[in-house]
């Protein structure tokens, strides 16, 4: 590939976005995005174990036998997830009780395996642990977005501080999972609609050489 | 060797397994005391914050919770010391959630016949639905809260608060009944534990 690392930054971040372009990790999406302090901190941990999952395959992407290859990434992301839970069990004990089961679900996120087998593996490793960690960002602002509307909504509070005054209905639905699976929807929509307007006046040859990216990474099936 | 063969596999995949695994010992070892100390002050805590005793940010909770029991040893499940508002008996518990075991502690008065408060201390319920059992609201509505004949009967979640600390009800969750449900057999045990064990 040897894209440039400012292309990869646009990539990760819109033109490719992990959750709206490649819909992976809608799992935690749903889950995670109805309280914004664990919605950041569970991003911070998931950019450092992408950054650095993708650093580690990179590295030894010419020593991973092909037949034992998924198995090895797994391992390594297993690795860094348990190393961001015991230094927040350490360190951060109350986030570390808030979060609970989130820390270890990062392990089944599938934007991780997703460029440490897109990427990662037939790139050098700095420019891996740049893809890894702006893949992270591009999850990370999606993530808050979402949850800045569920909370602002569910429970009338930013960062756990009150905003909105006690007279205003909470939207019980909005501290649910379903109420994410609607904002999701309605954020694909408008994304997609803001990609489609722009590439209506670009050149067709610029659209097809888009879908073809849209499409090119593997993992995407999940 | 080559890269694909049979035995260059097998010792690759242990030595990489045996490599991240040791320094994941390296790193747990590291930081398992910090661990332990943080999970004894929860535990201070959440006994404390039971029966209602204010705990300022900068407070050592290890020194205030000696002061209120100063002969507490290890491993007991059944606290006793006196308050403001009079004998208080504490009742550390573990009982079965939705997805795992729920811990924490029930403090009731000296006489049994009302709730002080609860805390949870740990808990494996779904985030955001069962998790809630550890939020303020849900916690707040126990204080206080006198047993009935049958015990305390949670309610199915109505998304307001139950204020009424004579009725023994106390609001569940929404959408999470399971974990409501849970939450009242725990307690209820726990009442009838207790007062097996005083009488």
């Amino acid at each position: 590939m040897g894209d440039k690392p400012s292309v990869i930054l646009k990539n990760n971040l819109w033109n490719n976005n992990p959750i709206f372009i490649q819909i992976l990790g809608i799992c935690s999406t749903l889950a995670v995005t109805n309280n914004l302090i664990n919605t950041i901190i569970m991003t911070v941990g998931l950019i450092f174990v992408t950054g650095f999952t993708n650093l580690t395959v990179s590295i030894l992407k010419n020593m991973i036998p092909d037949r034992v290859r998924m198995i090895i990434q797994t391992l390594i992301i297993a690795f860094y997830v348990i190393i961001v839970d015991i230094i927040l069990r350490a360190y951060l004990p109350a986030i570390s009780r808030s979060l609970g089961p989130y820390v270890g679900l990062i392990i089944t996120n599938c934007i991780i395996m997703g460029r440490a087998e897109g990427f990662a593996r037939s790139n050098p490793p700095l420019i891996s642990l740049w893809d890894g960690v702006t893949s992270g960002i591009g999850y990370m602002w999606v993530l808050i977005t979402i949850a800045f509307v569920r909370e602002l909504l569910g429970s009338g509070t930013l960062l756990g501080i009150k905003v909105l005054p006690e007279s205003f209905t909470f939207w019980t639905i909005m501290v649910m999972p379903p109420s994410a699976f609607f904002l999701l929807g309605v954020f694909i929509w408008i994304c997609k609609s803001i990609i489609l307007k722009k590439e209506s006046v670009k050149s067709p040859s610029v659209q097809l050489s888009n879908n073809s990216k849209g499409t090119q990474s593997p993992g995407e099936a999940k | 060797m080559k890269k694909n063969s049979l035995v260059y596999t097998v010792v690759f995949s242990f030595i990489t397994a045996f490599f991240f695994v040791f320094l994941l010992s390296m790193a747990d070892r590291m930081t398992s005391e910090k661990t332990a100390e943080n999970e004894r002050k929860t535990f201070y805590t959440s006994v404390l914050k039971s029966f209602g005793v204010r705990i300022e940010e900068d407070e050592d909770v290890t020194l205030l919770f000696n002061q209120y029991f100063p002969d507490y040893l290890e491993g007991d499940n059944l606290l006793k010391t006196s308050a403001e508002g009079g004998d208080i008996s504490i009742k550390l518990f573990r009982g079965s959630g939705l997805w795992g075991t729920i811990t924490g502690v029930i403090a009731f008065s000296g006489d049994l016949k009302r709730i002080e408060g609860l805390q949870i201390i740990s808990h494996n319920e779904t985030p955001g639905l069962g998790g809630r059992i550890d939020e303020e609201w849900f916690k707040n509505q126990f204080k206080g809260e006198r047993i009935g004949p049958s015990g305390i009967t949670v309610r199915k979640g109505s998304g307001s608060p139950d204020s009424d600390s004579e009725n023994s009800e106390v609001d569940g969750i929404t959408g999470a009944s399971l974990t409501s449900k849970s939450i009242e057999t725990i307690i209820n045990d726990n009442i009838d534990m207790i007062k097996k064990e005083v009488e």
